[in-house]
């Protein structure tokens, strides 16, 4: 009778809480019967090195700290060595060398089995031979859960997910968005400490995208579970993340908050990584003249690249932050609704602004202005040695 | 126009196999209902002018069929069965389990199977009787405990599985042995069945070394037991075919029962996506 009731008021909060936009949170501790107040763990890489075959490192000398309780994104481009971080954090892997902590526990040596960690495989991986409902018990049933409870617990999680409509199907009947969606139910049935998703969005469509990431957000802020997030896909990662760790190349390029990421990337990798147009780069050399005196003269002899954010070039002086101004022609604008993106060459080299909506159509050329936000220097190892402090505006 | 062709081709080549895979059948059921003369007749009859269902009382109590009975029931219960065990965790070593020499005792395992069954039937027959079994249900079951055909079909499934599906299991909380059964086997349902069909089949049809290993009536098998209709006078091939047709039945039995399962592990298994 009791549980009947519980049930029937989750869905309602459930409902609730899916229309709210994932910044749910009002003290009342009646839905977090489905998820258990757990506090997260925390993860330290130390000079961790993985080679699957002894002879090419695919991580090289990862290290890093993921604090408890927070959502960390895994941002990087495929074969950029996110399934294999996240392999090694579960225990599927075992690390060549280094350390791995969750909290102060040294488990480097352990396997899979005794991390109990929650994972949703890139490819979902459900068990073909197991319903829905089966499938998101089986770790309750491998940690010898009662029958019955087990199935209220997946039946609610069901409908946390959206599923509870399926529960009788097989995997197989399912499309990939629903299969997504129950392989992240059963890595949340057993309300572990560490959720580890394997780009868990990947098959759905465009609005359930955005609806799952904001459910993820949310059950991560409710259950505090440390949740790692991997994902090539960058508006999803700024979007759903504390922080988030760029790998590529077996490296970290850079761990920070999302923000960071745009306004100071650490390096030319990502730089062009992050950010939709892409950002502009040019040789260094080809600014020399419009630089001079507002780049210190020491850091301009080591720049190589220069990296100009599609909005850092705009038409007027508002008080924006002005680093510089330059001249350059028009090689032609487009207006899409209220944005406006203009090509300008400037020294035989072809620069995408975003903000020329203000121009007067037949312009041909003119003054335009550098502001300091998205402006910076590489150097000839790709290291950011200019641009990227705070800026008030 | 082809297409029909091909048709009818097709029909006409299964009608022949299905008529050449009856005919024997329903001649042992024919003859089973004749009386004495009409087993020889020239030319042969199909159905005989009176069904003599007496046959099958006359024929059930000239031997022991119903201690044959039981002794056929245990001895392909417990042998399919311990088959089906030993077989499943080799599979799985086989497929899963890193171990060293695993190649090369898979190797060796193989070549096992070049080695015609006839000729371990000496062998077996001497370690046997030192070990004081003929004679026994141990005789007849303890050789067939261990199939490395059986190992290796199942093998092939299992290495089949996606790993993902392993690792799952794994971050699930499964050891290997949970996974095992409560996974992979489930998973391997149609193979299994498949397997299971042959060893039972196999065990239940045994004529040659039940013959060999067994020399009380007590221990004697159903397959055995047919030899009572053959005596120096003569087969009384009446009494034999029904006979041979109430060994038959279970297994006709058994057939149509586990091939619904057969189809539907077929049509079920696979991942989608
Ligand atoms: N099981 C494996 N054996 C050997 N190489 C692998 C294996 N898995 C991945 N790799 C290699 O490791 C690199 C990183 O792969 P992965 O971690 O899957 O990248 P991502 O998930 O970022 O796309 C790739 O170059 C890939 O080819
Ligand atoms: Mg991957």
């Amino acid at each position: 009778m009791r549980s009947n009731h519980i049930t029937q008021y989750l869905v309602s909060r459930v409902r609730i809480c899916y229309h709210d936009d994932g910044d749910f949170f009002d003290g009342n501790e009646g839905h977090q019967t489905i998820l258990k107040e757990r506090t997260g763990l925390k993860v330290t890489f130390k000079d961790v090195t993985l080679s699957y075959d002894g002879k090419i490192d695919t991580l090289k000398h990862l290290n890093f700290e993921i604090p408890d309780g927070s959502l960390v994104s895994l941002l990087g481009p495929s074969g950029g060595g996110k399934t294999t971080t996240l392999n090694l954090i579960s225990g599927l892997l075992p690390a060549t060398s280094g350390h791995i902590y969750f909290g102060d526990e040294d488990v480097t040596k352990k396997d899979a089995l005794a991390r109990k960690v929650g994972m949703v495989f890139q490819n979902y991986s459900l068990y073909p031979h197991l319903s829905v409902r089966d499938n998101i018990a089986f770790p309750l049933k491998m940690q010898h859960v009662s029958r019955k409870e087990r199935y209220a617990k997946a039946e609610e999680l069901a409908k946390l997910v959206h599923v509870d409509d399926q529960l009788d199907k097989k995997p197989g009947e399912l499309s990939g968005g629903q299969q997504q969606r129950v392989a992240i139910a059963r890595a949340l049935a057993k309300s572990p400490s560490l959720l580890l998703l394997d780009e868990p969005l990947s098959n759905l469509d465009a609005r359930l995208r955005i609806e799952m990431r904001q459910e993820i957000r949310r059950i991560q802020r409710e259950t505090g579970v440390t949740t790692i997030f991997v994902t090539h896909d960058q508006d999803e990662a700024l979007h759903i993340s504390d922080n988030i760790m760029v790998l590529s190349f077996g490296k970290i390029q850079q761990f920070s908050a999302p923000d960071d990421l745009y306004e100071r990337p650490s390096n030319l990798f990502v730089a062009k990584f992050i950010g939709e147009p892409v950002i502009n780069t040019l040789p260094a050399e080809t600014l020399k003249a419009d630089l001079q005196g507002h780049v210190p003269d020491e850091i301009f002899a080591k720049a190589v690249t220069a990296g100009l954010r599609s909005e850092a070039l705009v038409p007027f002086d508002n008080g924006q932050g002005i680093l510089t101004t330059f001249h350059a022609t028009l090689a032609y604008k487009q207006k899409y609704g209220r944005e406006a993106t203009a090509a300008l060459n400037y020294n035989g080299q072809t620069l995408l602004s975003t903000e020329m909506a203000g121009l007067p159509a037949d312009q041909k050329e003119g003054d335009f202005f550098i502001t300091k936000a998205g402006f910076f220097l590489f150097d000839e190892a790709g290291a950011l040695i200019f641009g990227g402090e705070a800026h008030d505006q | 126009m082809a297409k029909k062709l091909s048709k009818v081709i097709i029909y006409v080549l299964l009608s022949v196999g299905a008529i050449t895979m009856l005919v024997p059948f329903i001649w042992m059921v024919s003859t089973s209902l004749k009386t004495g003369p009409e087993t020889i007749k020239v030319p042969p009859i199909w159905i005989p002018k009176v069904l003599q269902w007496g046959n099958y009382i006359k024929a059930w109590n000239a031997a022991p069929f119903a201690q044959y009975f039981i002794n056929s029931v245990v001895v392909t219960v417990v042998t399919t069965v311990g088959q089906l065990f030993t077989s499943i965790l080799a599979a799985f070593a086989f497929s899963r389990l890193q171990f060293y020499g695993k190649n090369l005792l898979f190797m060796i395992f193989l070549g096992t199977m070049m080695i015609p069954g006839e000729m371990l039937i000496i062998p077996n027959f001497v370690t046997l009787s030192k070990l004081g079994m003929i004679d026994h249900y141990a005789a007849l079951i303890v050789p067939w405990l261990a199939s490395f055909f059986t190992v290796f079909t199942l093998r092939q499934t299992f290495q089949a599985t996606p790993d993902q599906i392993y690792y799952a299991a794994k971050i699930d909380g499964a050891s290997d042995w949970k996974y095992l059964w409560t996974v992979l086997v489930p998973m391997s349902k149609s193979t299994i069945t498949a397997v299971t069909v042959l060893a039972v089949i196999g065990s239940w049809n045994s004529f040659m070394w039940p013959l060999i290993a067994t020399n009380s009536e007590n221990m004697r098998t159903l397959p055995v037991g047919l030899q009572a209709f053959t005596t120096d006078s003569g087969t009384t091939y009446e009494l034999l075919m029904a006979a041979s047709t109430f060994v038959i039945i279970p297994m006709v039995i058994l057939y149509m029962f586990l091939q619904k399962y057969i189809i539907a592990g077929i049509s079920k298994a696979g991942l989608k996506g």
